[in-house]
């Protein structure tokens, strides 16, 4: 892989109180590359996209954003700088239209004034097939269109990174596959992407490279079909025994 | 290769509209603007104990409204906003009684009190969640209160009385007090209004649903929340001023009375949380209630306490949350509408 590096972890580290949650995790990410992240429950897939968004504090190590360190900048600063992410559990606001909740992120993570954010954001929806929904409340959406408006809330903040956390739980396979198509979309312009997914035959349909992670480290880095061939990840990951 | 990112919706962007007004929001702003049209010539129309009753109503629908902000919207439930109001209303005798500042321009430099002290009160306050920062509110106003009682300034537990009104005829305290309440109402209410308009409105709805959300999409959620405290102080103080100024007299269990608390927590309750028009169904409700029933001292405040529990347990968005599921007509509406003519216009109006 040739292309510059956007997002560099470097010995990143997480505990809480004596509970080890991440140890010593590195990778890179390249600009325009889909990065998917494999691992059982509690492996610290999480932990590690809140420390990037800020989110939590590392315990330990450090995080590179093109070439820049993220030390002590809130998750709102992070977002400006092009950090946009989904959370596993949606967090609509609740109290406002699908349509409001992208300006939101377009006006305040993206920088864009509120007049110029509505065409924008109207054109997000529609990417992400929501436009039938714009005026609704976004408390009242089924929970396949919260995980929607979750990736078009964070695509409307004008990420250069975005991480993607369990976007395809619950989906159809039909749905499934419209994601991908989606999220090959997105890559095709440029944003880079790190995909948390269990779903993994939406993950290799658009990763270039998968990460797995156990009890908080790093067991495998690589091309998908390699990684996915490693023993360990066969054993750990889906329970085969070799 | 290097490749730019590029806003994923960048080409060919759809024209598209987007509905602010309704003409429910058209009526109900036509008659605001007529009821401070009316209120500016109370002293034309309206008797001297007419004046003082709309002014307690104007004081009470901005303290409630004050309160609406920080617990409705910021998600601060503050029981200690009287410690602001009993600070401007202190400042303002001091200067016009004391330092023989003009009482009226007295009311607006008062002001700079509560803002100053709400400064350090939040940062004090402000790593307390939930039930620990109201009783750290109410804690506030306490100490405020004794500070008063024991500060030879303001004549210890004495009080101070506003001996200089009477350099001013009737009329003319009349006229002051009409335009000091018509700004009150244009300050609070038509101040959160815009406010709430705004692109900051937005911020300040996404941070009440759901701050780290809000947080992760570039909103400085600390520092709205300062802000928001620190305007709330200066809204609730110049309410506080100007009821103090009406009385004529000022002591430290009427400066910082929890009774102000009290009764923007009912009203803000009843009326219906996170909205303008909440507060101002619920300032009716109490006012009247006050004016009715006020002669039964105990058992009146225990049906207004029960009113309020029946509210939260079995209708939390209050009486306006209830009209608004059943007619989408807001009178302040703050919402945005997207026409987009390739889908229509579906949707509900906040």
């Amino acid at each position: 892989m040739d292309r510059e590096v956007l997002l560099e972890a470097r010995a990143v580290s997480k505990s809480f109180g004596a509970v080890r949650v991440l140890h010593e995790v590195s990778f890179d990410v390249h600009r325009g590359e889909v990065l998917g992240i494999l691992g059982p429950n509690g492996a610290g897939k999480t932990t590690l996209f809140n420390m990037i968004s800020g989110d939590l504090k590392a315990s330990g190590g450090e995080i590179h954003l093109a070439g820049t360190a993220l030390r002590g900048e809130p998750p709102f600063r992070r977002c400006r700088m092009g950090i946009g992410r989904t959370y596993q559990i949606p967090r609509p606001y609740s109290g406002m239209t699908t349509f409001e909740n992208l300006l939101v992120a377009a006006a305040f993570g993206g920088g864009r004034s509120e007049k110029e954010s509505y065409a924008f954001c109207a054109q997000v929806l529609r990417d992400c097939e929501l436009s039938d929904k714009a005026n609704r409340q976004a408390g009242a959406l089924t929970l396949l269109d919260r995980k929607r408006l979750e990736l078009a809330r964070a695509l409307a903040s004008d990420p250069k990174l975005l991480l993607l956390d369990e976007i395809a739980g619950g989906l159809t396979d039909e749905e499934s596959k419209d994601l991908v198509a989606l999220v090959r979309r997105i890559r095709d312009r440029g944003v880079t992407i790190v995909w948390i997914e269990h779903v993994l035959h939406a993950l290799l349909a658009v990763a270039d490279r998968l990460l797995v992670l156990n009890f908080g480290e790093k067991i495998a880095e690589g091309p998908p079909a390699e990684v996915i061939a490693l023993p360990d990840v066969q054993r750990i990951y889906m329970g085969i025994e070799g | 290769m290097t490749m730019t990112a590029v806003p994923f919706a960048d080409a060919g962007l759809p024209a598209v509209r987007v509905q602010r007004q309704t003409p429910s929001g058209r009526i109900a702003l036509t008659l605001a603007l007529a009821a401070l049209v009316a209120l500016v010539a109370m002293p034309w129309w309206a008797s001297t104990g007419t004046i003082r009753w709309i002014l307690e109503l104007c004081c009470y629908l901005a303290v409630a409204q004050m309160w609406n902000l920080l617990a409705g919207y910021a998600g601060l439930v503050s029981v200690g906003q009287q410690a602001f109001m009993g600070a401007a209303g202190y400042a303002l005798f001091v200067l016009a009684q004391t330092y023989g500042i003009n009482p009226f321009l007295a009311v607006f430099l008062s002001l700079l009190v509560p803002a100053v002290l709400a400064v350090p009160t939040y940062f004090l306050l402000h790593r307390l969640e939930g039930p620990y920062f109201s009783i750290g509110t109410w804690v506030v106003a306490e100490v405020f209160r004794l500070v008063s009682t024991n500060l030879p300034l303001v004549n210890s537990g004495a009080g101070m009385s506003l001996r200089v009104m009477k350099d001013y005829s009737a009329f003319e305290r009349n006229v002051a007090m009409s335009l000091l309440c018509a700004t009150l109402l244009l300050v609070t209410l038509g101040g959160s209004y815009w406010l709430l308009r705004s692109r900051f409105g937005l911020a300040l709805i996404a941070m009440r649903d759901n701050p780290v959300a809000a947080a992760s999409q570039g909103v400085q959620v600390g520092r709205l929340r300062f802000l928001i405290y620190v305007a709330a102080a200066v809204g609730c103080g110049l309410a506080g001023a100007i009821y103090f100024m009406a009385q004529l007299r000022i002591t430290p269990g009427s400066a910082f009375d929890p009774m102000w608390a009290n009764l923007a927590i009912f009203i803000v309750m009843v009326g219906g949380i996170g909205s303008i028009e909440g507060v101002l169904i619920g300032t009716l409700i109490f006012f009247v209630a006050d004016r009715w029933f006020g002669e039964y001292g105990a058992s009146y405040f225990v049906v207004l306490g029960l009113m309020t529990l029946a509210v939260a347990l079995y209708a939390r968005t209050g009486i306006w949350g209830a009209i608004a599921r059943r007619w989408d007509a807001p009178w302040f509406p703050i919402g945005r509408r997207l026409i987009d003519p390739q889908q229509g216009t579906k949707g509900e109006t906040r």
